[in-house]
């Protein structure tokens, strides 16, 4: 089972102290745009037509994607052909797509509706420019627990994705489908950490002690993981961005389709598929796992000082920007609601994560991140209280 | 640089903590004798301090020092280091001279003697201690320093605090700078406290890539204050007040976040020849009543100080390395510099960078710094971390592998 994850954040523009109340604008169109025209040259186009090859050379051969919103909206712009690809991989029938939050926020840590409505608006969006209807939910970052297993059942979501992590699992293997306990109808397929990340992080590290990983060598991998099914769930951007097409990357996704063919025990699914096999046992999480950094936890996000006291601060310019009614107000919250601007914020100085976050960074140093993400907030915050006509106090 | 050998702990017996290695990784104690200019407890910039940390720690190590300095003091003692200066002998009083970094003089003003004198006493030194190396601070020694190092056939370092160029904004005094050339193509090692400096030396100076060296200063973990929470929120300033420093910057950027914060004052702790036009400045900017001018202050009263900062900003046009910025870093300021000094390439992302002409960004940062408290807090103990993660004793470390390095450069057996 192939998952990959289609995303790319609004990033701030620099957006001063001195800014505020000047109406200057707090993305960077421009840059991201061009950031998005780099990746889509070197992944997202080359990746694509090797699937869509894959898919024409092999009749088993499934996946499932997912594409978030602020994704969309910047490949609209950027790049539309990258969504023809995606359309064009759609009406295969053996592509699925899931659902997620339309903005790749941490709505679902706000209370209620936000994150139904962004679900919703994500929902929308695959209907509308796929004609796809999502059964199955992922949340931002693999996020998962009892609750959301609970909000995906209120939502009539036949499945969700988790990680497949040893604190969650009690010993049982991470290769079957299992249910969610307090919501026994959402299945509950799992990421099987070890292979995905042999693809995701390690395929082009020279020290590793399986490098080079050939496709063959993985489908023998693959062939000998007991269970009923392995979930390979990564970034899209593993293809051509976070391993250049030089490391031989895209060869590996071509020709591994027929690899697995080469075993009669193994076959492809997309998750919806996958969701219909008999769950082995219920899981309970009571807590928020998500698929980042060595604890899987939402330390990645909301770990330090900075990352709660900007969340915190969302949250609360957030019920102000709900009750403006304006629709550029609203948009730009759930912009600012982007996992990613908190990713950014994370301060670590020594631990084994912080390379991998500043390779994700767009800013100097967290303090920057916050700084910026702070100051445009602030000036978001004015705008709603002006909006409600509530005189402005510093 | 690796000073991994020189750690490795030697065995100890019931836990106790193991004690550094003799001589810091040297086969032997060495004979280092410095030619220096100014030395605490009267400096006025980063080379004193540097020079008495220097002296500490390679004693501590079991190595011996001599420092040339041109007054005859008064010296802040350190135990296993000689000082010797003009005059000595005769029990005269040495010459007075004026501060090291003062800008001004011509090639026949009096400063430019007293430097001759100086270097030809020692050039003349008499001495008949082994010297193992000879190693000279800026440009105020250099001539005198070469010829020692001839005549006793000792290898020269020469760390270089500043250059002329910096220093002048461009517009060097050639004797100066000729001195600066003379000193940095003869030494055998050359040490920069930053890595912009060490280019600057390459590219400016013609120096040799592979025999410059980059050393950063360091500061000592002090017996810190607690932090106080004056009435006000204090941005501060610490340093001469000299062109080089872009305090205008400082008072331009204050003029742009006053008006948000009514409870803010920006002080400035230091004197030098821009006072009085800073004075001006700030008046014609309207802000009179929120700028302090302290002149000089004492170190207890800058600990004071900066144990009451919100913020502290280094806005340098040009600064070779920034110790004053360390300093606030050490004691948990949150601070921001310019990107061209030499502790913002030694800060981890833990300070602010701006562009020294970018006011606007000075005044942002300030602000946000000044509206965000765990910004403040968070970048503050950061800060704290990064400062103190190394000190004085692996800079004296890293001078000594350069002292052993000079050395066999010049085919001595260390």
């Amino acid at each position: 089972m192939l998952y990959l994850h289609l995303h790319q954040p609004w990033r701030l523009a620099r957006f001063r102290f001195l800014d505020l109340g000047s109406g200057k604008p707090y993305f960077d169109v421009d840059r991201n745009l061009s950031i998005f025209k780099g990746i889509a040259q070197r992944s997202y186009r080359p990746a694509l037509d090797r699937l869509q090859q894959a898919l024409e050379e092999f009749p088993e051969f499934r996946f499932s994607l997912s594409v978030t919103g602020t994704f969309f909206e910047q490949a609209r712009l950027a790049a539309p052909d990258v969504i023809d690809r995606l359309r064009s991989l759609y009406r295969t029938g053996r592509v699925a797509f899931l659902a997620e939050t339309y903005y790749h926020s941490l709505a679902f840590l706000l209370p209620p509706p936000e994150l139904s409505e962004e679900v919703a608006l994500h929902r929308e969006m695959l209907d509308k420019e796929f004609g796809a209807k999502a059964k199955a939910l992922r949340m931002t970052e693999l996020a998962y627990s009892d609750d959301l297993a609970r909000f995906a059942e209120a939502e009539r979501f036949r499945g969700m994705l988790a990680e497949g992590w040893e604190g969650a699992l009690h010993g049982q293997p991470a290769t079957y489908p299992y249910c969610a306990a307090p919501a026994p109808t959402v299945a509950l397929l799992l990421r099987h950490y070890p292979l995905s990340d042999d693809v995701g992080f390690r395929f082009s590290s020279t020290g590793w002690s399986e490098f080079p990983l050939t496709a063959d060598k993985y489908a023998r991998w693959l062939a000998a993981t007991p269970g009923e099914v392995v979930g390979l769930f990564m970034d899209f951007e593993t293809f051509g961005e976070h391993h250049q097409a030089r490391t031989g990357i895209l060869e590996f996704l071509s020709a591994l389709p027929g690899e697995v063919h080469r075993h009669p025990h193994l076959g492809w699914a997309t998750v919806e598929e996958a969701m219909e096999i008999p769950p082995r046992a219920s899981l309970s999480v009571p807590y928020t796992m998500s698929w980042a950094d060595q604890n899987r936890d939402l330390g990645a996000w909301l770990g330090n000082d900075l990352q709660r006291s900007a969340f915190e601060a969302a949250k609360k310019v957030g019920v102000l920007a709900r009750r403006a009614q304006d629709p550029a107000i609203l948009t730009d919250w759930r912009r600012l609601l982007t996992s990613d601007h908190f990713y950014y914020m994370y301060v670590s100085g020594h631990g084994a994560d912080q390379g991998v976050h500043e390779y994700f960074s767009s800013y100097e140093s967290p303090y920057d991140a916050y700084a910026n993400y702070m100051n445009a907030l602030t000036d978001l915050r004015r705008r709603a209280l002006d909006r409600l006509g509530v005189p402005i106090l510093k | 640089m690796d000073s991994a050998p020189s750690r490795r702990p030697l065995s100890t017996a019931h836990g106790a903590r193991p004690l550094p290695a003799p001589f810091g990784g040297a086969p032997r104690p060495l004979h280092v004798l410095i030619v220096g200019w100014e030395f605490p407890p009267s400096h006025t910039g980063g080379l004193g301090v540097h020079c008495f940390e220097l002296c500490q720690e390679l004693t501590r190590l079991g190595h011996r020092v001599t420092f040339l300095s041109p007054t005859g003091g008064p010296f802040t003692p350190v135990a296993g280091v000689t000082f010797r200066h003009p005059g000595e002998k005769t029990g005269g009083r040495a010459p007075e001279f004026p501060p090291a970094y003062w800008a001004g003089g011509t090639a026949d003003s009096p400063f430019t003697d007293s430097t001759d004198g100086y270097n030809s006493w020692v050039s003349e030194l008499k001495t008949t201690d082994p010297f193992d190396v000879i190693h000279v601070h800026d440009w105020f020694g250099t001539v005198g320093a070469i010829a020692l190092a001839r005549r006793l056939h000792v290898p020269l370092i020469m760390t270089v605090h500043s250059t002329e160029y910096d220093r002048s904004l461009g517009h060097p005094w050639d004797h100066i700078l000729h001195r600066e050339e003379l000193g940095i193509q003869a030494a055998t090692r050359v040490i920069a406290v930053s890595r912009h400096l060490r280019q600057q030396l390459i590219d400016r100076y013609r120096a040799k890539p592979s025999k410059v060296r980059v050393i950063y200063n360091a500061v000592r973990p002090s017996e810190r204050l607690e932090r106080i929470d004056p009435e006000k929120r204090i941005v501060l300033y610490v340093g001469r007040l000299a062109m080089m420093k872009g305090v205008d910057t400082f008072l331009r950027a204050a003029a742009q976040v006053v008006p948000s914060f009514a409870d803010v004052l920006f002080v400035i702790a230091g004197e030098g020849p821009e006072y009085e036009r800073l004075i001006q400045l700030a008046a014609k900017l309207g802000i009179g009543d929120r700028v302090m001018f302290l002149g000089k202050v004492s170190e207890e009263e800058r600990e004071v100080l900066l144990a009451g900062a919100s913020v502290f900003v280094l806005p340098s046009v040009v600064e070779p390395f920034g110790i004053a910025a360390l300093e606030a870093m050490a004691a948990g300021v949150p601070t921001i510099v310019s990107k061209t000094s030499g502790v913002a390439e030694m800060s981890q992302g833990t300070v602010f960078k701006v562009d020294f002409w970018d006011v606007n960004e000075f005044a942002s940062r300030i602000s946000e710094l000044l509206e965000y408290p765990t910004l403040r807090a968070t970048m503050g103990d950061q800060g704290r971390w990064a400062a103190l993660r190394e000190g004085w004793p692996e800079r004296a470390r890293e001078t000594l592998f350069v002292y052993l390095d000079a050395m066999r450069a010049a085919g001595v057996r260390p």
